[in-house]
C-alpha cells in the first residue's frame, strides 16, 4: 500500500514537474550552486587543474624531496604533497601554513621518485588556500 | 548491551542519560564491524521515495538531529548526478525525484537541489564524460562513522556506563524464561554481569548472539564494498549507474573520497570478509563511464562489511528495504531480552531511542530521550579558531583543522595531554598528543583501535611513515615490552593488506615496495618475522 501510495504521489510529482517547465522558461542555477557552496569549499578545481590533477595526487611521501630542498614557509614539501593536496574544503582556514618563500622546486621535483612537478603542485594549494 | 557499533553505543548513551546503569560490551573495537565500512554519510535516503516517504521524512528529521548534536563531525556533501543518454531516469524524472527531496531537507538543514545543463555539469566538476545530457545537484552529510560512535561511547561513559571494547560475551545466562546477564571474556579471563534487561545490538551478527538466548532472528545479510582514494579527487560527489541498473556513490569526503558500494548476499564468515577483484572492476567498471580519469587515480585500500538488512525473500538485495525492527523476546521464552535488526547509519539516534524507550517500559522506568538535543562531546561550544590555536601551541594550523573535527572545542585539551607538538602521521596530519590522549582515555589497544579514533596510517602512505613510531606512542602509553611493540605493528600491517591488495595498481606498488622497505621485517606473510 505504501508503495503504491509513494508512486502515485510521485507520478502526480512528475505531471506537475513537466507542466512547469512547459510553461516557465529554464534559467541556469550554476551561479547559485556555486554560491550556496563557497563557504564549504566544494568548488576547487578548474579545469586545467582537473586535467593535471592525477598526475598532482601521486606522491607515496617518501620524504626525498625534504632532503632535496627547504620548505615553503613552514611547510614540509611532503607534506604539501600529501597533505595539503587532499585537504581541498579546509585550505582557506590554513592559509597561514603556506606563507613564506619557496624553496628549490627543480631539485626537489628531481628527487621525486615518481616524478611529482612540486612547483604545480605548490601553485595549486596556494590558489585554493586563497579562495 | 552487546554489540558496540554505532546503534549499541546510541543505546548506551540514551539510556545512561536517561538515568539507568548501563554495561556497554563489544568483541572487537568500538564501531568496527558495520558502521565503520558504511559510506560515511548521514543522508535522507532519496531512493525510498519509491517505496514509502514517511520513512524519508523519518531519515531526513533524525538526521537533522544528528547535525545539531555532532557539529564538528559533520559537513556537506554535495552530489552531482549526471545524466546520460540512456539512463534508467531521464532528466525530468530524475529532477522530480529532487523536487520530492527538496521538501524533506529542511529537516535535515540542506539546502534544495539545482538543475544543471551539460556545459554547467562540466564546469562544476570537469572530471564528468562530456556524453552527459545534463544533472540534478543533492546535497547529504558526510561524517566519520568512527568517532560517531565513539563520541556516543564517551558520553555514555560520562553518564556513568561501563564500556569494555575487545570484550567478548560468551554465553547469556538465563533463569528459566529470562535472561538474566551474560558472560565475557575479557583480559583472559571470564567474567560476569547481571542485568534486567539485555540488549542485542550486534548487527549482522544479531542471529548469533539471539541463538546464545535460544531465539531465531533472522536477517538477510548483504555485504558491500568501498573502495578508498587517499584524496579527493572530485570537487563534487558523484553517482553514477553500474552495469546492473544500481546507484553507485563517489563521494568526496574531507580528505578522501570512496567509491561503492555492491550490495551482495552474504553466506560466509562475518569474522573474515574479503574483497575480490571482480566486485573493484564492477565499482570501477561504472564510475568509468560518468568519470573517465577513475582509473588514473590509485585507491589505497578497500573497506568491506555486512549490513545486517532484514530478510525478505525473492527481492533483489538492492530493493532490500534499510527498515528496522525492535524485537522483544519474551514471546519466544527469552524474557529481558531485545534485539534491534536492520536500519541505517542515519537513522542510528532513531533506533536508539526506539530501542530504549523498549528497555524502559521492560524496566518500568520513565524518563524522556534526550539525545536528540543534547550535543556530543566537544559539540557544547564552539570550537576556537584554528589559526590561534596553532600559533599558541606551534603546530600548523592544518593539523588544528583535523584535531577540531575529531574533537570540536576539545581540542586544547586534546593537545595539553601530552607535552609535544610533534606531529606523528604527515599524511592526515595526527599529533604525538592526540595518540597520546587516545592511548589513555579513548580505549585504544591496538594499531588499528588507533587508525579507528585518530586515523594515523590512513593518508596515501598507508603507514608506511607512522606506523612504528605510532606503536611506540601507544607501547609507552600501554606498557609494551619491545617484543609487543614490534607484533603490534606487525599485525596492523598484515591486518591492511589484506584491504590493500585487491586494489593496488602501477602506482600503488611503487608506494607499496617503498612501505616495505621502511617497515622491512613486518611484511612477511609466510608466519615468520
Amino acid at each position: 500500500m505504501a508503495r503504491a501510495d509513494s508512486l502515485a504521489k510521485l507520478a502526480w510529482a512528475y505531471g506537475l514537474h513537466v507542466a512547469r517547465r512547459r510553461i516557465s522558461r529554464p534559467r541556469s542555477q550554476l551561479a547559485e550552486l556555486f554560491e550556496t557552496y563557497r563557504p564549504d569549499g566544494i568548488r576547487a578545481l578548474g579545469p586545467a587543474e582537473r586535467e593535471r590533477h592525477p598526475r598532482l595526487a601521486t606522491c607515496i611521501n617518501c620524504g626525498l624531496c625534504a632532503l632535496a630542498a627547504g620548505r615553503l614557509g613552514k611547510t614540509r614539501l611532503p607534506d604539501l604533497a600529501t597533505s595539503y593536496m587532499r585537504l581541498y574544503a579546509r585550505l582557506s582556514d590554513a592559509s597561514s601554513d603556506l606563507e613564506g618563500d619557496d624553496p628549490d622546486f627543480a631539485a626537489a621535483t628531481s628527487v621525486c621518485p615518481v616524478g611529482l612537478p612540486l612547483d604545480e603542485v605548490a601553485a595549486a594549494v596556494r590558489r585554493i588556500s586563497l579562495r | 548491551m552487546v554489540g558496540g557499533g554505532v546503534t549499541g553505543a546510541g543505546v548506551a548513551r540514551d539510556l545512561s542519560l536517561r538515568g539507568l546503569s548501563v554495561l556497554l560490551l563489544d568483541k572487537g573495537d568500538w564501531g568496527a564491524g558495520t558502521t565503520g565500512s558504511s559510506s560515511w554519510m548521514i543522508h535522507g535516503g532519496p531512493r525510498y521515495l519509491e517505496f514509502d516517504w514517511d520513512t524519508t521524512r523519518l531519515s531526513c528529521l533524525d538526521a537533522g538531529h544528528i547535525v545539531t548534536i555532532a557539529r564538528n563531525l559533520v559537513y556537506r556533501v554535495v552530489f552531482i548526478i549526471p545524466v546520460l543518454p540512456h539512463d534508467r531516469n531521464n532528466i525530468e524524472r530524475m529532477e522530480t525525484a529532487m523536487e520530492v527531496y527538496d521538501r524533506f531537507q529542511p529537516l535535515k538543514h540542506a539546502h534544495p537541489h539545482r538543475r544543471l545543463t551539460a556545459a554547467e555539469a562540466l564546469q562544476a566538476e570537469p572530471g564528468l564524460t562530456p556524453d552527459l545530457i545534463g544533472a540534478v545537484t543533492m546535497e547529504e552529510w558526510g561524517v566519520d562513522p568512527h568517532r560517531l560512535v565513539f563520541a556516543n561511547v564517551q558520553d555514555a561513559v560520562a553518564h556513568g556506563a561501563r564500556a569494555l571494547n575487545h570484550t567478548r560475551v560468551t554465553e547469556l545466562i538465563r533463569d528459566g524464561g529470562k535472561v538474566i546477564g551474560v558472560r565475557y571474556h575479557a583480559d583472559g579471563a571470564i567474567s560476569e554481569a547481571r542485568a534486567r534487561v539485555v540488549v542485542n545490538a550486534t548487527g549482522p551478527w544479531s542471529p548469533k548472539v539471539g541463538a546464545m538466548a535460544g531465539v531465531a532472528v533472522q536477517l538477510r545479510p548483504a555485504k558491500g564494498i568501498h573502495l578508498v582514494y587517499p584524496h579527493r579527487i572530485s570537487n563534487f560527489s558523484i553517482s553514477a549507474e553500474s552495469i546492473d541498473g544500481r546507484d553507485l556513490l563517489m563521494v568526496a569526503h574531507a580528505g578522501f573520497t570512496l567509491l561503492g558500494t555492491t550490495d551482495d548476499d552474504f553466506y560466509g564468515d562475518l569474522d573474515s570478509v574479503d574483497v575480490l577483484e571482480d566486485e573493484v572492476e564492477y565499482l570501477l567498471q561504472g564510475f568509468e563511464r560518468v568519470f573517465p580519469t577513475i582509473r588514473n587515480y590509485r585507491p589505497v585500500r578497500t573497506t568491506t562489511g555486512v549490513r545486517p538488512t532484514l530478510f525478505k525473500w525473492r527481492r533483489y538485495e538492492d530493493e532490500l528495504s534499510r527498515r528496522y525492527e525492535v524485537i522483544d523476546h519474551s514471546r519466544q521464552g527469552a524474557d529481558g531480552f531485545i534485539t534491534i535488526a536492520g536500519g541505517k547509519l542515519s537513522m542510528y539516534r532513531l533506533m536508539a531511542e526506539e530501542t530504549s524507550d523498549a528497555v524502559c517500559r521492560k524496566l518500568g522506568h520513565q524518563a524522556p530521550c534526550t539525545t536528540a538535543t543534547s550535543p556530543l562531546p566537544g559539540n557544547e561550544s564552539d570550537a576556537e579558531p584554528a589559526v590561534e590555536l596553532a600559533a599558541r601551541c606551534g603546530i600548523p594550523a592544518l593539523a588544528v583543522l583535523r584535531l577540531q573535527s575529531r574533537h570540536g572545542s576539545n581540542a586544547e585539551k586534546v593537545l595539553d595531554e601530552a607535552g609535544t607538538s610533534r606531529i606523528l602521521c604527515r599524511c592526515e596530519p595526527i599529533t604525538e598528543a592526540e595518540l597520546v590522549h587516545a592511548s589513555r582515555h579513548e580505549h585504544v589497544r591496538t594499531l588499528a583501535d588507533a587508525f579507528r579514533r585518530v586515523g594515523i596510517a590512513a593518508g596515501p602512505c598507508a603507514g608506511a611513515a607512522c606506523i612504528i613510531r605510532s606503536a611506540e606512542v601507544i607501547g609507552r602509553e600501554l606498557g609494551w615490552s619491545a617484543t609487543q611493540k614490534f607484533d603490534a605493528a606487525r599485525d596492523f600491517v598484515r591486518g591492511s593488506w589484506l584491504g590493500r591488495a585487491p586494489v593496488l595498481n602501477h602506482a600503488g606498488w611503487a608506494q607499496e615496495e617503498l612501505a616495505q622497505g621502511v617497515m622491512r621485517g613486518l611484511t612477511r606473510n609466510d608466519g615468520t618475522r
